[in-house]
C-alpha cells in the first residue's frame, strides 16, 4: 500500500479510529496495529508476508536464547542463523541473478559457454529494510547492547510496524521496542504536527518529485541519444531533487503517521544538499541506513582504529557495499565507490590541506559538495554504464553536438526548483521544521499548509510508486 | 494551541480552494468523467478468466471502442460483450494474452485499423508497447491498487478537476497537464505535435462514445484530425509478414479450441482513409490477412450501410452513427452465423 493513494487514506482512518476507540486495551492495540500492518505489506503481495513471519520468527528465538546464553560459541551461532536467513532472503531475492549473471560473465570468459536462466523473482518490497532492522536488533542483543525484547507481539510490531516497515526509517530496537511497552496516546499538538508532517510528505512526492521533476528527469535518461551538456545537467539535477523529494517525502510521511499514533520515529533527513562535504552529507542524508553502517559494517570492520590505510579501506567497502544494497548492479557499486572516494578525499584533504569554514566558503562548499553529488546521481540512475558514460561525457561538455531534447520551460521548471531546493537547505541546514514553524504566524502557516493541500489535489498525481521501494 | 489554529485556517482554504477549482473548470464547460485508465481495462480484463463459451470479447483499437455501442450489442444479442479495445495500440497483444494465459473459447471479434494492426510486433514500438503495459498491468496489479481504483471511481464520477487520463490529452487540468501547455520558444528540434484534445467519453462498462463537441464543433474536429495526419506523416513503414505471422500463430491455436474470430474494418473517412487506401491498400493488407485468417471478415466498404458513413474527424463514429453501424453489423453477422458461439444463433 502507498501513503499516495485513496485505500491507504482508508486504511489509516480505520486504523486511527480502531487505535483511538475505547473498545480495546492497550495490548489489543498492538495486536490491531499488527495485523493492519500485515494487511499494510499483504495488499501488495499477500505470500510475502510469510518472509516477514520467518524473520521475526528467527529473529525472536534468536534474541530470546542471545538473552540467556553465555558460551560464546553457541552465541555465535544463534548470531550466524539469523545473518543466514536474513543475509540469505536478501541473496536470494535481490542478489541472486545478479551473482549469476557475473559468474557465467567470468565462467563465459575462459570459454565455456554457460548459460544461466535468470528466474526473474519478484522483489519483496522494502526487504532490505525490514532485514537490516531486525539484524540490528539481534546484533545489539549479541552485543549486549540491547535488552530483549518483553514480548513476541512488541518485537513483531517492531519487525512489521507499518509507517517505516517498507522504506524506512531503519529504527534500532533500543528506540522502538520500547515505546510498544506503555500506552501511547498522541497529544492533539502531535496529532496536528504529524498530520502536517504527512502533508509535507505528499507535498515532496505527488507535486515536486512526480509532477514537476520525474518527468524531465525519465526524459533524460531515458533517451538513448548523445546528450546536450544542459540537458544533461538538467537531467541529473531533476533526478537529484526527484529522489530527495520522494524519499525524503516517505520518510516525512511516516514520521508524522507514526506521530499520529504517538510513536516517535527518527530523523532520516536534514536538509542533505546544504551539506558541508561529503561526512556532513551521510549524517544528513539516509541518516538511518548511513548510522547502521557505520555500527554494524564500518566500526566492525576496524573503523579508524587501526591506521589510516586500514580505515580507508573500511570506509571504501562500506561505501560500497552501501551501494549494493541500493540495488544489484554495478552502477550502484560505482555510486558507493565514488562517496567512498569522495570520503577519502575528504579526510585527506583535512588532513593536509586544512583550512576553517566560515560563512563566506561556506555556501560555495555546499555547492561543489552539491555538485559532487549530482555526478554520482548519474551512476544511480542510468540503468546501463552506456548512458551514465555519455551523461557524463554531456555533462563535461566532451561532446559538442550533444542532443537538445527539453524544452525551455523544462529547463527553467527543474532550475527554478532545485535553486529553491538548494537554497532552502542552505538556509534551514542548522534549524528544524518544527523550530521554523513556532516561529510562525499560525495564520502563514496555515496559509502554507492548505496551498500545500490544495496543490496534491489538483496534482492527482498517478499513486506513482516510492523509488526506494525497489531498494 | 497554534497547530489548532493553523489546522483550522488550512483546511477552510482546501475546502473553498477545491471548491473554487471545480467551480471554476465547470464554467469552462468540464463535467465530471470517467478517465479510461488502465484499472477499468484490467477490471474488464478479469472477466475474460470465467466468460463462457457464448461471451463476446472485443479488441482492436479506438475505432472497435467508439464504433461498437454496448448498449446496441446487448439489445441486438441479449448479451453485453467485454470490451478490451485499447487506443493507439495494436490489438495483437492482447490476442496473444486472451489465447496464451486463459481457457477462453467464445467469439473475438478483432477490429482491424490497418495503421496500427499491420505496424509492428516490435516490444518497444508504441502500437505495442501500450497494449503490453495494459497486459502487464492487469497481471501484476496488487489488491492495494484494485481497492484504489474502487476508491477513485465515485471521485471521477462527481468532481470534475479530477482528470489526468494515462492519454495525457491536451486538455487535462491535472497540474503536470497543465504545466505540459506551457511553451516557451522552440528549443528542440522535434516537430511539435499538435493539440491533442479528449474527444470520447468512457463508462464504466468500458462503453466509449464520442462526444458532442466532436460531432458539433468542426474546428474541434479538426484539431483531431491534424493529430491523425501528423501521426500518419510519423508512422513508420507497416511490416505485414511479421505481424501476419504473429498473429495467424494465435489464430491457429485458439482455433484448435473452438475459439471463434471475426475481423472487422471499421469506418474512416476523409484525408485519413485516403491516407490508409494510399499507404495500406486494401488488396494487399486487409484481403491478404482475411485470405490467411479463414474467418467471418466484415469491411465496411462491402456494405450499403457503411458506405456513405462520415466520421466527425475522419477515423470514429458519432455516437449515433456508431449505435446504427452496431445495430447494422450485428444484424449482418447474425445473419451470416458469423456469432456462432452465441446463444442468439
Amino acid at each position: 500500500m502507498l501513503f499516495n493513494s485513496l485505500s491507504f487514506v482508508v486504511f489509516l482512518v480505520i486504523v486511527l479510529a480502531l487505535y483511538y476507540s475505547k473498545l480495546l486495551n492497550w495490548t489489543s492495540k498492538k495486536r490491531m496495529l499488527l495485523l493492519a500492518s500485515y494487511v499494510f505489506y499483504g495488499l501488495w503481495n499477500p505470500p510475502l508476508v510469510i518472509l516477514l513471519w520467518i524473520s521475526t520468527g528467527v529473529d525472536w528465538i534468536t534474541g530470546k536464547n542471545l538473552a540467556v546464553e553465555e558460551n560464546e560459541r553457541k552465541r555465535k551461532l544463534w548470531l550466524l542463523l539469523s545473518m543466514f536467513v536474513n543475509l540469505g532472503f536478501l541473496g536470494f531475492f535481490k542478489y541472486r541473478d545478479f551473482l549469476l549473471d557475473n559468474f557465467t560473465t567470468v565462467v563465459n570468459t575462459y570459454g565455456y559457454g554457460y548459460k544461466s536462466l535468470p528466474m526473474d523473482i519478484i522483489l519483496p518490497m522494502g526487504i532490505s529494510f525490514y532485514t537490516f532492522q531486525t539484524m540490528s536488533y539481534t546484533i545489539d542483543m549479541y552485543l549486549k547492547r540491547t535488552e530483549r525484547a518483553k514480548t513476541f507481539l512488541d518485537f513483531a510490531l517492531y519487525v512489521t510496524f507499518f509507517p517505516q516497515l517498507v522504506a524506512g526509517p531503519i529504527v534500532r530496537a533500543g528506540d522502538l521496542i520500547s515505546q510498544f511497552y506503555e500506552e501511547k496516546k498522541a497529544t492533539l499538538n502531535q496529532f496536528i504536527w504529524g498530520i502536517f508532517l504527512v502533508t509535507i510528505g505528499l507535498f515532496q512526492k505527488i507535486v515536486l518529485a512526480d509532477t514537476l521533476l520525474s518527468g524531465t528527469a525519465d526524459t533524460v535518461f531515458g533517451s538513448d541519444k548523445l546528450l546536450n551538456g544542459v540537458d544533461a545537467w538538467i537531467g541529473t539535477l531533476a533526478f537529484s531533487g526527484q529522489i530527495f523529494f520522494d524519499f525524503a517525502g516517505y520518510s516525512t510521511c511516516a514520521i508524522g503517521i507514526a506521530l499520529m499514533l504517538g510513536i516517535i520515529l527518527p530523523d532520516n533527513f536534514k536538509y542533505p544538499y546544504a551539506s558541508l562535504g561529503f561526512s556532513d552529507l551521510w549524517k544528513r542524508w539516509h541518516i538511518t541506513l548511513s548510522s547502521w553502517l557505520r555500527d554494524y559494517l564500518y566500526i566492525p570492520l576496524g573503523g579508524n582504529r587501526h591506521g589510516i590505510i586500514r580505515m580507508y579501506a573500511a570506509l571504501m567497502i562500506t561505501m560500497l557495499l552501501g551501494g549494493l544494497w541500493h540495488g544489484a548492479a554495478w552502477t550502484f557499486m560505482v555510486w558507493g565507490g565514488l562517496h567512498g572516494t569522495y570520503l577519502i578525499l575528504e579526510r585527506l584533504q583535512r588532513k593536509y590541506i586544512p583550512f576553517k569554514i566560515t560563512a563566506w566558503n561556506g555556501m560555495f562548499l555546499a555547492f561543489i559538495t552539491f555538485s559532487c553529488i549530482n555526478i554520482t546521481w548519474v551512476f544511480f540512475r542510468a540503468r546501463e554504464f552506456k548512458t551514465a558514460w555519455n551523461m557524463i561525457k554531456s555533462m563535461f561538455y566532451m561532446q559538442t553536438d550533444g542532443v537538445k531534447i527539453l524544452r525551455n520551460f523544462d529547463i527553467i521548471k527543474v532550475s527554478v526548483v532545485i535553486a529553491i531546493l538548494f537554497i532552502s537547505h542552505w538556509i534551514m541546514r542548522n534549524t528544524s521544521m518544527k523550530e521554523v514553524s513556532l516561529k510562525t504566524s499560525p495564520l502563514l502557516l496555515g496559509i502554507i499548509w492548505g496551498f500545500m493541500f490544495l496543490l496534491i489535489a489538483i496534482a492527482q498525481g498517478s499513486g506513482e510508486q516510492f523509488i526506494y521501494f525497489q531498494f | 494551541m497554534y497547530l489548532k489554529k493553523s489546522f483550522i485556517i488550512a483546511f477552510a482554504i482546501s475546502i473553498i480552494g477545491l471548491g473554487a477549482w471545480e467551480t471554476y473548470w465547470r464554467s469552462q464547460g468540464y463535467h465530471p468523467t470517467l478517465n479510461d485508465e488502465k484499472s477499468l481495462w484490467a477490471m474488464h480484463r478479469a472477466k475474460v478468466e470465467t466468460a463462457s463459451k457464448n461471451e463476446v470479447v472485443i479488441l482492436g483499437s479506438s475505432r472497435a471502442y467508439f464504433d461498437i455501442q454496448l448498449n446496441e450489442w446487448e439489445n441486438e444479442t441479449g448479451k453485453t460483450p467485454i470490451q478490451l479495445a485499447l487506443p493507439g495500440s495494436s490489438p495483437l497483444p492482447t490476442f496473444h494474452d486472451i489465447v496464451n494465459n486463459t481457457n477462453f473459447n467464445g467469439t473475438i471479434l478483432i477490429g482491424v485499423t490497418p495503421g496500427l494492426f499491420f505496424s509492428t510486433t516490435f516490444p518497444q514500438a508504441s502500437p505495442w508497447s501500450r497494449a503490453q503495459s495494459k497486459v502487464d498491468y492487469f497481471k501484476n496489479r496488487t489488491y492495494a491498487q484494485r481497492i484504489n481504483y474502487q476508491l477513485s471511481i465515485p471521485l471521477q464520477e462527481n468532481l470534475a478537476f479530477i482528470s489526468a487520463d494515462e492519454e495525457e490529452w491536451s486538455d487535462d487540468i491535472d497540474l503536470k497537464s497543465l504545466l505540459r501547455k506551457v511553451q516557451i520558444g522552440k528549443r528542440t528540434d522535434e516537430p511539435i505535435k499538435p493539440p491533442f484534445n479528449n474527444f470520447g467519453i468512457v463508462t464504466l462498462d468500458r462503453n466509449m462514445s464520442m462526444t458532442d463537441r466532436t460531432i458539433n464543433d468542426t474546428a474541434f474536429a479538426n484539431g483531431i484530425i491534424k493529430v491523425w495526419h501528423f501521426f500518419g506523416k510519423g508512422a513508420p513503414p507497416p511490416d505485414k509478414v511479421a505481424t501476419i505471422a504473429f498473429f495467424m500463430e494465435d489464430l491457429k491455436k485458439f482455433k484448435a479450441r473452438n475459439g471463434n474470430v471475426i475481423l472487422v474494418r471499421f469506418p474512416s473517412s476523409g484525408g485519413v482513409r485516403m491516407g490508409e487506401n494510399h499507404g495500406l491498400p486494401r488488396t494487399d493488407f486487409w484481403d491478404d490477412l482475411v485470405k490467411q485468417a479463414q474467418v467471418k471478415s466484415y469491411h465496411f466498404e462491402d456494405y450499403d450501410q457503411f458506405k456513405n458513413l462520415k466520421c466527425p474527424e475522419e477515423s470514429h463514429l458519432s455516437s449515433k452513427d456508431a449505435q446504427y453501424f452496431t445495430t447494422e453489423l450485428l444484424k449482418i453477422m447474425k445473419a451470416d452465423n458469423a456469432l456462432s458461439n452465441s446463444k442468439t444463433n
